[in-house]
């Protein structure tokens, strides 16, 4: 290939990556735990108040509420198993209607079961937020909330990571065999060793990048998208058929008599013979008092993929137990939707088990790393070297803020993330405002660390909140281990301790390396502690 | 670069930053689009509306970053305008004489 090219995508590399990078880092270091989304909505949930009613008394209760809730009318949910995150048998919502479809932070939760002599019981729920807001954090790259103007910021991001991706390759292929194989250690040329430890992890996980990127686009914009092929593909006909809900005009009925729902029990046989080895977890109710009532089966297979990160569900009708639809059944879906789903699936790591998932966890790992070493080379390649005599030169003002970013943001989200974990089954129960809380506890840790590494330097800082995050990150198992010792009633769960723990111990070994590096390292780098001040005097 | 360079060396490839990522980032969104109509007309017998509709909507991403990412290779931005410009007609020719 022409040097020309290489030079121009040099260029396009360069400026799409440090436009992109700190955000990427945000969305996949939280991307990377939300791949446990489940488990940590399982560990984090507050102990449940009241027993939960026998599921072959889930019509009783069903009637109950309907007859005394009437917004359930709407939906509402019956959950199947009895985990410790499962709060109460039937489950709803009460949503602001002027918040934004995805944006949960005005959700009122409700659950009702039935209590020992067979009488309703409702009470309004305070769900840990955790699992939630780190998936916020991962869908709109570290913003407070998935709403519109958010979601299109995340997918501005994206899309230059999708041309950081296609110009690094471009970049990189020339040399390819070359460097593929070329993992340069050693002491001399540091920045040549992370060069080549960013190429080997960019295009061992190229596939895992791409997918990313490309879907990330589309999440952010399939409305926008969806609009125009309305007008220009299907002359109107998209928009007022997903208004009706996909199917047919409705019919004129007398409502339904909801003691006359099939039970959960008839439900499942119905489903699971739609698709032998899926799995139910949940029964969501539509529209269950009107002609149009329909069950959707959530749950997932092992051997299929699946729509969505919690699965996928077949539609069928409360009453008759009728077939509405399979389009969204793992392990049932025709080859265009399972071509459709398989988008999704391939970003939520909903195939293959927990295989997949703990490879999509240390991908994202390595993603995080990816963008952080690429702002580390930017900032290297514009560093000013020391004149001969052996002083240090003052760094360009850029380079010294973009390397103070750098570390306050990336290493401020570790920080605030594992402060959350470490303090949400603290909190439940103690304040009914949750989510402000686990707001307050990321934000104020991320700003405090982007403020200290401007203040400090990003050599300096590196260390300080290298050592934070790792203290923070060691907070997990050691709360586990002491609730263990109070006799807290909360699920536990020794993977997660475990792998925080391996964590803390990895950022034990950065937080070293990096303050070796501070204090031994060439004086005219960004990464000496001692050119702030150096520089500060010069200056 | 100058004319006196020897004569087998190709002429240098030009940056043009602006022009070619508009034509890109323009002519790439609207390539797209028009390949995801073309889809749909053609897969119009085959398959129901959601999945088409859904199918269409998410090739649209792929074919419009890959053309934004792709636009670099032209030697200059009016080569860029010219070579795009003219497959978007084509698209929308070839859809207008399916649709006719």
């Amino acid at each position: 290939m022409r040097s020309d090219y290489i030079r121009l995508y040099k260029s396009v590399h360069t400026w799409t990556g440090i436009l992109s990078g700190m955000a990427l880092f945000i969305a996949f270091y939280a991307g990377a735990l939300t791949v446990f989304k489940e488990p940590l909505a399982r560990w984090s949930a507050p102990p449940r108040l009241q027993a939960l009613t026998p599921l072959d008394q889930a019509n009783s209760l069903i009637t109950q509420a309907l007859a005394r809730e009437p917004e359930l009318a709407q939906r509402f949910v019956l959950r199947l198993h009895e985990g410790p995150e499962v709060a109460a048998r039937l489950l709803w919502e009460r949503r602001d209607e002027a918040a934004d479809d995805h944006d949960d932070s005005g959700l009122r939760r409700f659950g009702a079961d039935l209590d020992a002599g067979g009488a309703l019981r409702v009470q309004e729920l305070q769900p840990s937020p955790l699992a939630g807001f780190i998936d916020v954090l991962h869908r709109v790259v570290g913003l407070p909330l998935d709403n519109d103007p958010n979601r299109w910021f995340m997918g501005l991001v994206s899309a230059l990571y999708a041309l950081a991706l296609i110009s690094g390759v471009v970049v990189l292929l020339p040399s390819l065999v070359k460097d593929f194989f070329a993992l340069r250690l050693g002491k001399k040329n540091l920045k040549r060793m992370w060069l080549d430890a960013h190429n080997v992890v960019g295009i061992v996980s190229l596939p895992f990048h791409l997918v990313m990127a490309l879907t990330a686009v589309v999440f952010a914009f399939h409305d926008q998208i969806y609009w125009v092929q309305d007008k220009l593909v299907h002359q109107g006909q998209w928009s007022s058929t997903m208004q009706r809900g996909g199917g047919g005009p409705p019919k004129a009925q007398a409502p339904r008599d909801p003691a006359q729902l099939l039970a959960p029990a008839a439900l499942l046989e119905r489903a699971r013979a739609e698709a032998p080895g899926f799995e139910p977890d949940y029964l969501q109710y539509q529209q269950v008092l009107s002609p149009r009532a329909v069950v959707r089966v959530w749950g997932k297979h092992p051997e299929a993929l699946a729509p969505r990160a919690q699965g996928g569900f077949v539609a069928l009708d409360p009453y008759s137990g009728k077939l509405l639809s399979r389009d969204y059944l793992p392990g049932g879906q025709d080859t265009p939707n399972t071509w459709i789903s398989s988008f999704f699936a391939l970003h939520m790591a909903a195939f293959g088990g927990s295989t997949v998932q703990w490879l999509y966890f240390l991908l994202g790992l390595a993603g995080a790393w990816l963008f952080y070493s690429g702002n580390l080379l930017w900032v290297e390649t514009r560093r000013r070297r020391a004149a001969k005599d052996g002083t240090p030169p003052t760094q360009r003002r850029d380079t010294r803020l973009m390397a103070a970013a750098t570390v306050g943001v990336c290493l401020g989200s570790v920080c605030g993330l594992s402060l959350m974990l470490a303090a949400t089954r603290w909190l439940n129960g103690l304040t009914p405002a949750l989510l402000a809380w686990h707001q307050a506890l990321y934000y104020g840790v991320f700003f405090a660390a982007l403020a200290w590494a401007a203040w400090r330097g990003a050599a300096r800082a590196a260390v300080h909140l290298l050592w934070a995050a790792a203290g923070l990150t060691a907070a997990i198992p050691a709360g586990s281990l002491l609730a263990w010792g109070l006799g807290r009633p909360w699920a536990q769960n020794p993977v997660l301790d475990l792998t925080a723990l391996t964590g803390a111990l990895a950022l034990v070994w950065m937080a070293r390396a990096t303050a070796r590096r501070v204090q031994q390292g060439a004086a005219d780098s960004v990464w000496a502690a001692q050119a702030p001040s150096a520089a500060a005097t010069a200056a | 670069m100058s004319a006196a360079d020897s004569p087998p060396k190709k002429p240098s490839i030009r940056s043009d930053w602006i022009s070619k990522t508009l034509a890109g980032q323009l002519l790439g969104l609207a390539l797209a689009l028009l390949a995801s109509a073309l889809f749909s007309d053609l897969t119009r017998a085959s398959l129901a509306l959601s999945p088409r509709g859904q199918l269409a909507m998410w090739m649209v991403a792929p074919l419009w970053l890959g053309i934004a990412g792709g636009v670099y290779f032209f030697r200059s931005g009016l080569q860029a305008w010219l070579w795009l410009g003219g497959a978007t007609l084509l698209s929308a020719a070839a859809l207008l004489a399916l649709r006719a």
